[in-house]
């Protein structure tokens, strides 16, 4: 009840009009190690990866969005309309001409690896040698060493206190802070509910999980959640051990591993993408309950398997969903 | 004579010991340690109906991951260095194996297109697609060296051989470049590490249900190699000596070119593209043992699935805590191996 109180105070709070600061330009940044000015807002943007173009959604610049790229999933419901006029570039990876033939004024990215030191679109040097600013969202290079690992590997652990400043970043790139603001109070807002809700529920000491987002064949060693991303994230806020000790974001770790460390939850990520016969939720969960090792796991026999949005899994703003998700599944689960 | 009597009778007794013990210790050995006691104890309450007690995770993880993927680690070994020999035999080139032909090169990329490209839309396993992949690059393999040796003024042994080499030389560099293109147009960093793994050879998903596929095609390859020993004896003389020697070489090379091509086919499907094996492990049994088929088949075969099993546990242990793709270890073991047989067969 005081936890409900608390959650309630904080969405009123949320919804209070914000009087952040006007941008004062030029604004300067800097960003994954780049030193960036803007003079005044950008006309429009290509956003490259799923999280950034949400994000500018959500601080309601999809007027201003002229391309977009690199999608996992389909848009959250709430912007499917303002999406549905936007030009996708690609699904995956843009070219860099067809993104530069925008004449962007910004190019928002998500990953280091599309827009970075190597980027397989194009590195940041040259978008900005034809006067094009590049933003690479924090989430991805605070606490993050994209140099090692396949998909990098975090350096220390993520918060979402990255994402926040990435919403806060782009609000006063586009001078619309106050926006920016109530964005994050509302992410705030959910997060602390869910926190307050999973504490309530008294869980037994040391509750272990583990993540598991695709396999690249379903009895195959599977990708799962390092400790430091944001399952990891999730878990510590929610008073949960990860049973994968590795700091890459996404380790290969075989199910012998997976099973021998018999989790209390499972936790398996469901997405629209067809490319691993695993991606598909319904074939993870048929693995669980079949394979003669997998099914003897404390969470399978138990039915606490958690299915989760992908992109919830990665650094975004999904991420503060999918701890909300996390912490109302625990609340119908029963432990021993 | 008396010693290669003995040395026979011998080789007899220690393969089927020697290849037991190997898929045993690949049976104890895995990413999480487990007692030999433990493995001894399932492994007789499946045979025996022991009864021993054992807990049900363990056990689990020795029947039904690690044992089974021993044995397919073997079949694949044995299988690969039959197609090595036949190859070789056949086109009388030491250097042919299942890469020069293609076949590794259309399964890759079968494999890739459905990992990447979401060929199938996710109904497609990459086994079947590498599997596709691979026959569909014998294929066109052979049906280039037909052509080209039907234009060289066909029917010329040698000039077949040569076509044949050749068109395996083209057939991989077109479907090495269909795979670097699909991966290079849409793969992001986790297909990437995804389809290298698959791509240099990984046994991590192998079942039960894979070891019926996997020894039914090595046992066959194996029973139709040493039923054609005498046959695979003649291509040492070329086509034309193994002619004159009674041998119907269009319907022996065409049958075991075939029987080749279905069994890498299945192999690659379940395990990846595992380099090495098949040019390695006939030149090294052929040093210890001799050319003769008889006795190289069968030597071949057993070599083969002892490295294979041993790579796998190598690529398992050789950095804590990550398993590497098996092709790394065949290929960091099989080189200098390979180069020592080279040297010491220049010497002597």
């Amino acid at each position: 009840m005081k936890n409900t109180l608390i959650a309630g105070i904080l969405l009123a709070a949320a919804a209070l009009p914000l009087h952040a600061q006007d941008t004062d330009y030029p604004l300067n940044l800097v960003n994954c190690g780049v030193d960036l000015t803007f003079a005044a807002p950008p006309e429009s943007a290509v956003t490259i990866g799923q999280a950034a173009t949400e994000i500018l959604y959500a601080l309601g610049l999809a007027p201003k969005v002229s391309g977009t790229a690199a999608w996992f999933t389909p848009v959250l419901p709430e912007y499917a309309e303002v999406d549905a006029r936007i030009e996708r570039l690609a699904d995956n990876d843009p070219g860099f001409e067809s993104v530069v033939a925008k004449k962007p004024g910004l190019v928002a990215a998500q990953y280091e690896w599309h827009v970075g030191p190597t980027g397989s679109v194009g590195t940041r040097g040259m978008f900005h040698d034809l006067g094009i600013p590049t933003y690479v969202l924090p989430a991805d290079c605070d606490t993050k060493d994209n140099r090692t690992g396949g998909d990098g590997t975090r350096t220390g652990a993520f918060q979402p206190a990255a994402i926040y400043k990435g919403i806060r970043e782009l609000a006063a790139i586009f001078d619309v802070g106050p926006a920016g603001e109530r964005l994050v109070k509302e992410l705030q807002a959910t997060e602390s509910a869910a926190i307050g809700k999973a504490a309530a529920l008294d869980l037994p000491e040391g509750l272990s999980a583990v993540f598991w987002f695709s396999s690249p064949e379903v009895e195959s060693d599977p990708y799962v959640a390092g400790r430091l991303g944001a399952p990891g994230y999730m878990m510590s806020k929610l008073g949960i051990e990860n049973v994968i000790a590795s700091d890459e974001e996404w380790p290969t770790v075989g199910w012998e591993s997976i099973a021998r460390s018999d989790p209390d939850i499972i936790v398996v990520a469901y997405m629209d993408r067809r490319r691993y016969p695993a991606d598909d939720v319904d074939r993870k969960l048929d693995f669980l309950r079949t394979d003669p090792v997998a099914s003897r796991m404390t969470a399978v026999r138990n039915g606490r398997i958690v299915q989760m949005d992908a992109h919830a899994m990665s650094a975004t703003m999904r991420s503060i969903r999918g701890l909300a998700a996390l912490s109302d599944a625990l609340s119908r689960m029963t432990f021993e | 004579m008396m010693r290669a009597r003995t040395g026979a009778g011998l080789g007899l007794w220690l393969a089927p010991v020697l290849l037991a013990a190997t898929i045993l210790i690949g049976t104890a050995v895995g990413e999480t340690p487990l007692t030999l006691s433990t493995v001894f104890r399932t492994l007789a309450n499946h045979f025996w109906q022991a009864d021993y007690p054992v807990d049900a995770i363990d056990a689990g993880i020795v029947w039904s991951y690690r044992f089974p993927r021993a044995i397919v680690a073997a079949c694949c070994g044995a299988g690969l260095a039959l197609t090595g020999v036949v190859l070789q035999a056949l086109l009388r080139n030491p250097l042919a194996d299942p890469y020069l032909m293609g076949l590794s090169a259309g399964a890759s990329t079968g494999a890739v297109l459905v990992a990447v490209a979401g060929v199938g839309g996710g109904a497609v396993s990459m086994s079947m697609g590498a599997l596709t992949g691979a026959l569909l690059a014998f294929g066109c393999v052979v049906a280039l060296a037909h052509a080209a040796s039907g234009a060289a003024g066909g029917g010329r042994a040698t000039q077949a051989a040569a076509a044949m080499i050749l068109a395996g030389i083209a057939g991989s560099q077109m479907f090495n470049a269909l795979t670097a293109f699909t991966i290079a147009r849409s793969a992001n960093a986790e297909q990437a590490r995804g389809i290298m793994f698959w791509m240099m050879g990984n046994l991590s998903g192998i079942r039960w249900e894979d070891v019926a596929p996997c020894a039914a095609v090595s046992l066959a390859g194996g029973a139709l190699c040493l039923w054609h020993r005498r046959g695979l004896d003649a291509f040492t003389f070329g086509t034309h000596g193994a002619a004159s020697l009674g041998i119907n070489v269009p319907v022996l090379r065409g049958s075991l070119i075939a029987a080749t091509a279905i069994m890498v086919g299945v192999l690659v499907s379940k395990v990846g593209a595992i380099g090495f094996v098949g040019l390695v492990v006939p030149h090294a049994m052929r040093f210890l043992v001799g050319a003769r088929h008889d006795r190289l088949v069968p030597a071949s075969a057993l070599a083969g699935a002892v490295f294979l099993v041993a790579a796998d546990v190598i690529s398992r242990i050789l950095v804590a805590g990550q398993v590497l793709p098996i092709g790394v270890v065949t290929a960091l073991v099989g080189a200098p191996a390979f180069a020592l047989v080279l040297l010491r067969g220049a010497r002597t």
